[in-house]
């Protein structure tokens, strides 16, 4: 007996779009990316199969850059979470709590270099910190935080912008913790504190993992924030791929810090992820 | 006896809205009582109030001699089954169930045989590593009433448990609480508005309407000799007419209503020949009888509906509509003529 023809299904058709834009739109930067690094698809003219890009690449200048990205992006997603939760637990019980919700959130829509210059009139030499502080006597001379060696400056700019981002996952994460759940802890025995390690904490870990990745990602990936605020060496590795493609014409190096940018991303969004799932099952 | 609970003078506003009006309660220990009532009447809010989720504008309530309006709900010592059952989602059933001891200090080692004779009290043996949303309702629900008992707490509180299972799980489970609330003894609050419910699983039922407590008395009590036509009418099935008080002897009356001259013996009531009132007949007091029998009642059935058990019946007497429910070996169709009676002692006079 013959077999009979699968027929199409058209229903198919409903995934073009979201299927398209992940194909055509990313897939094909990432092969440009990928290509590019290995000497091909050169602007200049220039089109051969090399390693040399990559051999270049590995020189103390890039692992200074990536061990700064990589530390302002992890601090300041962990101050970011270490900041929201008790924020959006007091919010939660503060009368007026969407009037404040609203508040928090402008940051979101101020441009990161308004930001930078908001933040640098606070942490500047004679800015209202240095100011405060002198007045209270905590210390002596003004600090240098504003593209100071250690990156001060951008890690604070950061946590600000970066806040809002997070307290719109995680608030509504929290809000969706049931209060009977809650209130059933407290019957059995648990303060406010314990009932947040053993239940808010662990319930709210998925979308707290969701918001800690995409705010490290972010700040990863950033480039006008570190460019203002942060030292003039080392930078993030944004910086240092737009010096390679833009001030000395080597967009394969760029295309080389692209791809690493990408790989070192995937690395933590599986160890942020592994480590998440040890503390749930440790808390639970 | 001691009482575990003692509620003094409570009431509670939600703005100016008044939940609870001058609540006074004593429940002595070891006592299943139910805060029986329909949504709104306040029941839940005075659960809340015992528990220490809310607390009351006015009054006092007392854990034996310890005042505890100021106490926080983790040293209460009181455990709550939520309507919603309230699992920990992130907990495994075992630790679900470990959770109050944890928090109530009790050496480790003990956790195990303690969980596990809860577990086997609800009957939940085996089913120890599963998460909560590997349950049935039912089983959710033996799950949270386990989680309460391990930690043994002074006072039980039930915030309509069974509201969430089929008719048939419900009873079986509320067998179930009885049974493990008798055999440990402590003392139950529970807040229901099915009277069924109540009825079958109470030792002292506290009827509530708009804030205030109605009737407090044991299940025979409230369904046979109910203080008001509100209690009459909210448990059970009831005729409630009104009728004259025509003459009076002793407890024995002689009432007129739209169901013809009856006569009736009630002790508890206090009208004088002349007065107006109210009168109620339990449908299953009815019984078939012969015309011109004492407290006959003739009428004409408009609807027979067989009810497995009982037929219950829909009977028009002068313009006044009957409920009678009699045994399923009678025989009566509708639209016939049919005479019941009713004995003096099961009419009860209520005021109008």
């Amino acid at each position: 007996m013959k077999g009979r023809k699968k027929r199409f299904q058209w229903g198919y058709l409903l995934l073009a779009p979201a299927l398209g834009f992940i194909l055509f739109l990313e897939g094909s930067a990432l092969f440009m990316m990928i290509a590019q690094s290995l000497g091909f698809l050169n602007y200049t003219g220039e089109d051969a199969f090399t390693f040399a890009h990559w051999q270049q690449l590995f020189s103390r200048n890039f692992f200074d850059n990536l061990m700064y990205s990589l530390k302002i992006a992890l601090l300041a997603s962990l101050i970011c979470l270490a900041v929201v939760y008790p924020l959006c637990l007091s919010i939660q019980k503060m009368p007026g709590k969407k009037t404040w919700l609203s508040l928090w959130k402008i940051p979101l829509f101020i441009p990161a270099l308004i930001a930078c210059s908001l933040m640098g009139n606070i942490i500047a030499y004679n800015g209202a910190l240095n100011t405060v502080l002198l007045a209270l006597k905590v210390i002596d001379k003004p600090l240098s935080l504003r593209n100071d060696a250690w990156g001060v400056g951008a890690l604070l700019t950061q946590v600000w912008k970066n806040i809002p981002f997070m307290l719109l996952i995680l608030y509504s994460a929290i809000e969706a913790v049931r209060k009977d759940v809650l209130d059933a802890g407290r019957n059995l025995g648990a303060g406010r504190v314990r009932l947040f390690f053993e239940v808010t904490l662990p319930v709210t870990m998925p979308s707290a993992l969701v918001a800690t990745i995409m705010t490290f990602i972010k700040v990863f990936n950033d480039y006008t924030i570190s460019k203002v605020m942060g030292p003039i060496y080392p930078s993030t590795l944004s910086n240092l791929m737009h010096k390679a493609a833009y001030t000395l014409n080597d967009w394969h190096s760029a295309a080389c810090i692209g791809c690493l940018m990408v790989v070192t991303s995937i690395i933590f969004v599986k160890l942020y992820t592994w480590l998440s799932d040890q503390i749930t099952r440790r808390l639970s | 006896m001691e009482n575990s609970l003692t509620i003094k003078n409570v009431s509670k506003f939600y703005g100016s809205f008044q939940a609870l009006d001058k609540i006074n309660l004593a429940v002595p220990e070891g006592q299943f009582v139910t805060l029986l009532g329909p949504s709104g009447c306040g029941k839940t809010t005075l659960l809340r109030i015992i528990a220490g989720f809310l607390s009351c504008e006015e009054g006092e309530v007392y854990f034996g001699d310890r005042l505890m309006n100021d106490v926080p709900p983790e040293k209460r010592d009181t455990a709550m089954c939520f309507q919603s059952y309230a699992l920990f989602p992130n907990k495994s059933v075992y630790e679900n169930i470990r959770f109050g001891l944890r928090m109530h200090k009790v050496p480790k080692e003990q956790h195990k045989k303690l969980v596990e004779e809860a577990m086997e009290m609800v009957n939940l043996t085996g089913l120890g590593s599963r998460r909560p949303y590997e349950l049935s309702g039912g089983q959710q629900q033996r799950v949270s009433l386990a989680r309460c008992i391990v930690v043994r707490p002074r006072l039980l509180l039930f915030d309509e448990p069974l509201s969430n299972l089929d008719a048939k799980l419900r009873e079986k489970v509320r067998v179930e609480i009885r049974q493990v609330q008798r055999q440990l003894g402590i003392t139950a609050i529970y807040v229901t508005h099915d009277q069924a419910e109540a009825l079958a699983i109470s030792d002292r039922i506290v009827t509530m309407s708009a804030g205030r407590i109605v009737q407090n008395a044991d299940p025979r009590t409230i369904y046979e000799r109910p203080n008001s036509k509100y209690v009459a009418d909210f448990i059970g099935t009831a005729n409630i007419i009104p009728c004259s008080v025509e003459s009076r002897e002793g407890d024995r009356f002689v009432l007129k209503c739209a169901y013809g001259t009856l006569r009736a013996i009630d002790r508890d009531c206090t009208l004088q020949p002349g007065a107006q009132a109210s009168l109620l007949i339990r449908p299953e007091d009815l019984f078939l009888a012969a015309p011109g029998s004492e407290n006959a009642i003739t009428g004409t059935t408009r609807t027979v509906v067989y009810m497995g058990n009982v037929l219950d019946m829909f009977v028009d007497v002068n313009g006044t509509s009957l409920r009678a429910g009699i045994t399923k070996e009678n025989v009566v169709t509708e639209n016939a003529p049919v005479t019941f009676a009713v004995k003096p002692d099961r009419i009860r006079i209520l005021e109008a």
